[in-house]
């Protein structure tokens, strides 16, 4: 009985610390951008390849390689490296943020909206952003998306006179995550 | 007619010029399955290169590399938890602990997960 009591002990308390630091990851998040501007080639790209980590505390991280943002056009992806991201320079972009209020006990299959805060970095700068993040649960997974808005110019990306008319000032920009 | 040997060469002209302009604009894609590897490593070796350095030459480089796999995720298998590589399609023909050499772009590390990530895999063996 005593060893019994023993075992029980043991399990509850290896379940609690696996609780405590539940941790939700994934390395295939995908994050899309346009910056289109109408009747103009789209400007559009996609991440098929985006890290993140979502704590059960709400602190989440993310991270995407800039040279693993693909567009339909060629030289718009090289001009998009090149110019613009300068990626060989600033391989990749952060963020680490916290979502506030998040309990992964309320989540169920129906969408919650949060708001998550925290740092962008890209290009070597940083920006506080504060955004409205959906999560619901999908199995044993969580699915989060997002939708934001980031400036070129926030990030000291300048976007040459020649071609400012065909690329949007402000950038669409949508993320997807399975976390698991 | 000279007037219209002139105007003949003005159209020759536009049109070669159209068509270099537009097969400039619209040039193909880099095709990673045909390129030859720049450099053929190991799993282990090529997160050593980028811890010590963000951006070494590998960067955007088609690599191969040699490893077991450790995860397969969708389009994506793990190789020695140290490089991730991300095929076009869902993985097929692979489980977990195959010895395996990929060739793909080197697109960069990942200091989330601590690992080297590619894109556009191709089985090699």
């Amino acid at each position: 009985m005593k060893k019994f009591i023993l075992t029980i002990l043991c399990v509850v308390s290896v379940s609690f610390t696996l609780s405590a630091q539940q941790k939700y990851s994934t390395k295939t998040g995908v994050i899309n951008f346009e910056a289109s501007v109408p009747s103009f080639e789209e400007v559009k790209a996609k991440n098929e390849n985006v890290s993140a980590i979502l704590k059960d505390d709400g602190t989440f991280a993310s991270l995407a390689l800039m040279k693993g943002f693909r567009f339909k056009v060629a030289l718009m992806e090289e001009h998009f490296n090149e110019n613009y991201a300068e990626s060989s320079k600033y391989p990749k972009t952060t963020f680490r943020g916290k979502i506030k209020d998040f309990d992964v006990s309320q989540l169920s299959e129906v969408e919650k909206t949060f708001t998550v805060s925290g740092t962008v970095n890209m290009h070597g700068t940083d920006k506080e952003i504060e955004v409205p993040v959906s999560i619901k649960k999908d199995g044993e997974a969580l699915v989060l998306t997002t939708n934001f808005i980031l400036k070129p110019s926030d990030f000291n990306i300048e976007i040459p006179k020649v071609v400012s008319s065909k690329i949007a000032e402000e950038i669409n920009v949508s993320a997807s995550y399975r976390l698991n | 007619m000279k007037k219209r040997r002139n105007l003949v060469i003005i159209a020759l002209i536009f049109t070669l010029g159209a068509y270099f302009g537009y097969n400039y604009m619209y040039q193909d894609h880099r095709d990673i399955k045909t390129e030859e590897a720049f450099k053929s490593v190991s799993a282990a070796d090529l997160v050593t290169v980028f811890k010590a350095n963000a951006s070494p030459e590998e960067l955007n480089k088609t690599i191969e590399v040699t490893g077991v796999v450790t995860e397969i995720d969708g389009n994506a298998i793990t190789i020695d938890n140290a490089v991730q590589c991300s095929f076009d399609a869902a993985v097929s023909g692979i489980s977990v602990n195959d010895k395996v050499t990929v060739k793909g772009r080197c697109i960069g590390y990942d200091d989330l997960f601590e690992i080297v990530k590619f894109d556009q895999s191709n089985l090699i063996k």
